[in-house]
C-alpha cells in the first residue's frame, strides 16, 4: 500500500469519529502549545539576559583618575574587601611626652586619621585624596598617552578617552543644564545599545581638527528642540557655537532615555575640542572594552600594572587611578530585579573579579533550572496527550477488529495494517501538533505583547514541536498498531 | 490435468481450554480448474473450517494443502496475504463490506493491497468496470447501509473479482438473502464459471443451493461422506426467466 493511499485511508478512518478524533487531538494540541510557549518564554528570557549583559557592557573596563575606595559597603549591601588592608598593629606613631612623672608616657600626637596603619570606617583625608591631589574623576592623573598605551595592550578592543563637565547648552532662548561628555570617536562602538535616531556621531577627522561639533542625547535634544530636527542647527556652550551632527537614543528596550540619566540627558563633543576650549590636557576617565568578555579580569590587571609603571608608582604606594569592570553597574542598571542582582553578587567573592563566565554561569544555572522545570510541565502534558492517543487507538483496534479482519482476508499484510494504524495515530498527533503550534505561536506573541515578557519563537522550536508531536504519535501509536496487525484474517468472520 | 486445489489428510482441531474439538478429521480432496464445487452439510459439520483453510484464512493442524502446486503450509504470513489478494476471492454470508465506505471504495480495496501501486485513476476505472459488471454502476457512491442485501452481495462479488482470482470462495453467500436474490447471486456464479472459467467453492447448508454446483460434496462430522458430479444441475438463468417475479410466492415455495 502506497503511503499516499495509506494516508487517505487513515484520514477517512479518523473522519468517521469526528468528536473522538477532535478530543484526542486537543490533548496533544495543549501539550504542544505548552511546549512551544515554554520554549519561547525560556529562550526569550535567556536572550533578554544576554541582551542585558551585552548592552550593559560586560566587557567594559573603566579607568578613572584618582583613587577613592573607602566605602565598606557597596550598593548591594555586600561588604567589600578593602584594597589596602593595613595590618592591625601597635601604632608607632606615638611620641614620648614628658608629663612630670618619672616615666615618659606615650601618647598619640597626631590626629588618628594620619596614622596610615590605623583602619577607619570612614574615608581619611589621605584616602580621599588617593595620596594625590584629588578624589575620583577630578584627579589629573590620566593622560592621552595612557590611553594610547592601553590601546597597544593585547585583548583590547576599543579605547575611548573622556573628559566630563556639566554645561549649559543653549539654543535660541532655551537653555538646558546637562552633562557634557568629551569623548573620542570609538564611543559608539562601546555603547552597543546606542541608536542614532538622527544624523551621526562625529568623525575622526572632526576630532583631530578639534571641530566644534556636537551630538545630542535624545533627552537633551527634546528639551532644546522639541520635535524639530536639530541636525544642522547651532547650539551654544560656553558661548561657543557647536554644530549639531546627530541625536542619539537607546536601541534597547531595557534602557529608556530619561531626564537626569548619564547617557541620553547629555551631549557629546570630541574630547580634543573640550581640551582646546578649556585648555586642558588630562582625562577624567578612559573606557576600554575587552575583545573577549572573559578576559576582563586579566586585562584589568594588565592595565593596572601598565599605568602604575607609566605613573611611576612605587610598590608600597596605592594606585592614583581606579580600574573598575562594569559588572556591578551591569547588574544594577541592566534592569535585573534587585534581589536577583544581590544574590548574584553575594555568590561572587569579589565583585571586581566578576567575569562574564562567572556571571554567565550563575545566570545559566538559574535559567537552566527554570527551563528544566518548564520542560517537565511540558513533558507531562505531552505524556498525557500521548496516553490519550494510545487509549483511543487501542479502543479503535477493538472496535474495528472486523474491519481489520476483512482487510486481512482481502490481502492486507500485517505490515499494511501496522502502517495504517501507525499512520492514523501519527496523523492524529501531527494534526494536534499543528494546532498546538498555531496556538503556541499565538500565545507567545500575545504574552510578549500584553504581558511584555520576552518571548522568542525560532524556526527550530517550531520544527522541534512538530517533530515531537510526530514522535509522540509514532511512540504511543506503535503498540495499538502492533495489536491491530496481530488480528487474524479469521476475525473477519466473527461478530456477525 | 493438475488440480488447482489439492488437500491430503487435512486435520483441524480446535482447543477450547482442555477440550480438543476436532473440526476436520482427515479430508482429502482435489478440485480442478473450472469446477463449481458446492460443499453441503449441517452446521457444525466442519464445512466452514474447510473453506477457511482452503481460503488461506486459517491454518490446518495437520495434512497438506497444495494450491496451484504450491505447498501452502510452508508459506509465511506475507505470502499467504498475497495469495488471498491475488489468487482467491471471498464472498461471505455477512457480505463483509467496510461500513461507512462507498461501494466503489470497497471494490477498490484489493488493488490497495496488491503491491503493484495502481494509480488512483486506474483503480477507480477498474472498480467502476467491476461494479458495472454486476449491474451496480449507478450505486457506486452508495454506502453499504444504503444498499439492499442483494446489492451488497453483488458489491462483495465485484470486490472478490477485482484482482482476477482463479478461485472464488463463497461461504453461505445466500444465507442472508431472499430466494429471488439468491437465485440472482447464483446466476452470477454460474456465469463466472461458464464464462470466465473461474473455479468456485461454495459452502452452504441448503441442498437447494448446493444443486447449482457442478459437483456436490457432502460433509459430516469433519469427513467427506459423498462426492459426486451434479447431474440435475439447477440453472439460475432459466429460473429467473420462468419463475414468477412475485417474491412471496417464491419464498413460500422455497420454505
Amino acid at each position: 500500500m502506497s503511503p499516499r493511499s495509506c494516508f487517505r485511508v487513515a484520514l477517512r478512518a479518523l473522519a468517521k469519529n469526528k468528536l473522538q478524533t477532535a478530543l484526542t487531538m486537543i490533548g496533544l494540541t495543549i501539550g504542544v502549545a505548552t511546549v512551544l510557549t515554554m520554549i519561547a518564554l525560556g529562550s526569550g528570557a535567556q536572550s533578554s539576559i544576554q541582551d542585558q549583559v551585552k548592552a550593559a557592557g560586560m566587557n567594559l573596563i573603566v579607568i578613572t583618575a584618582g583613587n577613592y575606595k573607602v566605602k565598606t559597603e557597596d550598593d548591594f549591601g555586600v561588604v567589600e574587601n578593602a584594597r589596602f588592608e593595613a595590618p592591625r598593629a601597635e601604632s608607632p606613631f606615638r611620641a614620648a611626652i614628658w608629663t612630670g612623672d618619672d616615666r615618659p608616657r606615650f601618647l598619640p600626637v597626631f590626629h588618628p586619621e594620619d596614622d596610615p596603619l590605623e583602619k577607619h570606617d570612614h574615608p581619611t583625608a589621605s584616602q580621599r585624596l588617593g595620596d594625590m591631589e584629588a578624589g575620583l574623576g577630578s584627579a589629573a592623573t590620566l593622560a592621552s598617552g595612557d590611553a594610547a598605551a592601553i590601546r597597544k595592550l593585547k585583548g583590547v578592543q576599543f579605547v575611548s578617552e573622556g573628559v566630563h563637565e556639566n554645561a549649559h547648552v543653549a539654543f535660541g532662548g532655551k537653555r538646558w543644564f546637562t552633562r557634557l561628555h568629551g569623548d573620542d570617536v570609538s564611543l559608539p562602538f562601546i555603547r552597543r545599545a546606542w541608536k542614532f535616531e538622527r544624523g551621526r556621531f562625529y568623525t575622526a577627522r572632526e576630532e583631530n581638527n578639534t571641530d566644534q561639533v556636537i551630538v545630542l542625547g535624545s533627552v537633551a535634544a527634546e528639551k532644546l528642540f522639541g520635535d524639530a530636527n536639530p541636525v544642522g542647527e547651532i547650539v551654544k556652550i560656553w558661548n561657543q557655537p557647536f554644530k549639531v551632527v546627530g541625536v542619539v537614543t537607546s536601541g534597547s528596550w531595557l534602557v529608556a532615555p530619561a531626564p537626569g540619566d548619564d547617557q541620553f540627558d547629555a551631549v557629546y563633543v570630541p574630547f580634543t575640542t573640550v581640551h582646546r576650549l578649556l585648555n586642558l590636557s588630562k582625562l577624567n576617565d578612559i573606557t576600554v572594552t575587552a575583545a573577549s568578555s572573559g578576559d576582563v579580569t586579566r586585562l584589568s590587571k594588565g592595565i593596572t600594572e601598565l599605568l602604575r609603571g607609566r605613573h611611576k608608582i612605587g610598590p608600597t604606594k596605592p594606585d592614583d587611578f581606579t580600574v573598575t569592570s562594569q559588572a556591578r553597574q551591569a547588574l544594577a542598571k541592566g534592569g535585573m530585579r534587585p534581589e536577583v542582582a544581590r544574590s548574584v553578587v553575594g555568590n561572587v567573592d569579589v565583585l571586581e573579579k566578576v567575569t562574564l563566565e562567572q556571571l554567565g554561569k550563575t545566570l545559566d544555572r538559574s535559567s537552566r533550572t527554570m527551563t528544566a522545570l518548564l520542560a517537565c510541565i511540558a513533558a507531562v502534558s505531552l505524556l498525557v496527550g500521548g496516553i490519550g492517543i494510545m487509549n483511543i487507538m487501542l479502543l479503535s483496534v477493538t472496535e474495528r477488529t472486523k474491519e481489520i479482519g476483512i482487510r486481512r482476508a482481502i490481502g492486507a499484510r500485517r505490515k499494511d495494517v501496522l502502517l495504517q494504524f501507525l499512520m492514523e495515530a501519527t496523523t492524529l498527533s501531527v494534526a494536534g501538533g499543528l494546532g498546538g503550534i498555531a496556538i503556541g505561536v499565538a500565545a507567545s506573541i500575545a504574552i510578549a505583547r500584553w504581558a511584555s515578557w520576552a518571548a522568542s519563537i525560532s524556526f527550530i522550536s517550531v520544527a522541534l514541536a512538530f517533530g515531537i508531536s510526530a514522535a509522540v504519535g509514532i511512540f504511543f501509536g506503535y503498540y495499538p498498531a502492533r495489536q491491530a496487525s496481530e488480528v487474524a484474517p479469521m476475525e473477519s468472520l466473527r461478530y456477525e | 490435468m493438475k488440480p488447482v486445489i489439492s488437500v491430503r489428510d487435512l486435520v483441524k482441531t480446535y482447543s477450547i481450554g482442555e477440550v480438543r474439538v476436532p473440526a476436520l478429521r482427515g479430508v482429502s480432496l482435489d478440485v480442478h480448474a473450472g469446477e463449481f464445487v458446492t460443499v453441503v452439510g449441517p452446521s457444525g459439520s466442519g464445512k466452514s473450517t474447510l473453506m477457511h483453510i482452503l481460503g488461506c484464512l486459517d491454518k490446518p493442524t495437520g495434512g497438506e494443502y497444495f494450491l496451484d502446486g504450491q505447498n501452502v503450509s510452508q508459506l509465511n504470513d506475507d505470502q499467504l496475504s498475497r495469495i488471498r489478494n491475488k489468487q482467491i476471492g471471498f464472498v461471505f454470508q455477512g457480505f463483509n463490506l467496510l461500513s461507512r465506505t462507498s461501494a466503489l471504495e470497497n471494490v477498490e480495496l484489493p488493488l490497495l493491497y496488491g503491491g503493484s501501486n495502481t494509480p488512483p485513476q486506474e483503480r477507480r476505472k477498474r472498480a467502476m468496470e467491476a461494479l458495472a459488471a454486476v449491474g451496480l454502476a449507478d450505486r457506486a457512491e452508495h454506502h453499504p447501509n444504503q444498499l439492499s442485501g442483494g446489492q451488497q452481495q453483488r458489491v462483495a462479488i465485484a470486490r472478490a473479482l477485482m484482482n482476477n482470482p482463479a478461485i472464488l470462495m463463497a461461504d453461505e453467500p445466500t444465507g442472508n438473502l431472499d430466494s429471488r436474490t439468491s437465485i440472482e447471486v447464483m446466476d452470477i456464479f454460474q456465469a463466472l464459471k461458464d464464462g470466465r472459467g473461474i473455479t468456485i467453492v461454495l459452502i452452504t447448508h441448503e441442498p437447494q443451493v448446493a444443486a447449482y454446483g457442478s459437483r456436490i460434496l457432502t460433509i459430516k462430522d469433519g469427513c467427506i461422506v459423498s462426492d459426486k458430479a451434479n447431474v440435475r444441475r439447477r440453472l439460475a438463468r432459466y429460473e429467473l426467466e420462468y419463475e414468477p417475479r412475485d417474491a412471496s410466492l417464491v419464498e413460500g415455495r422455497a420454505g
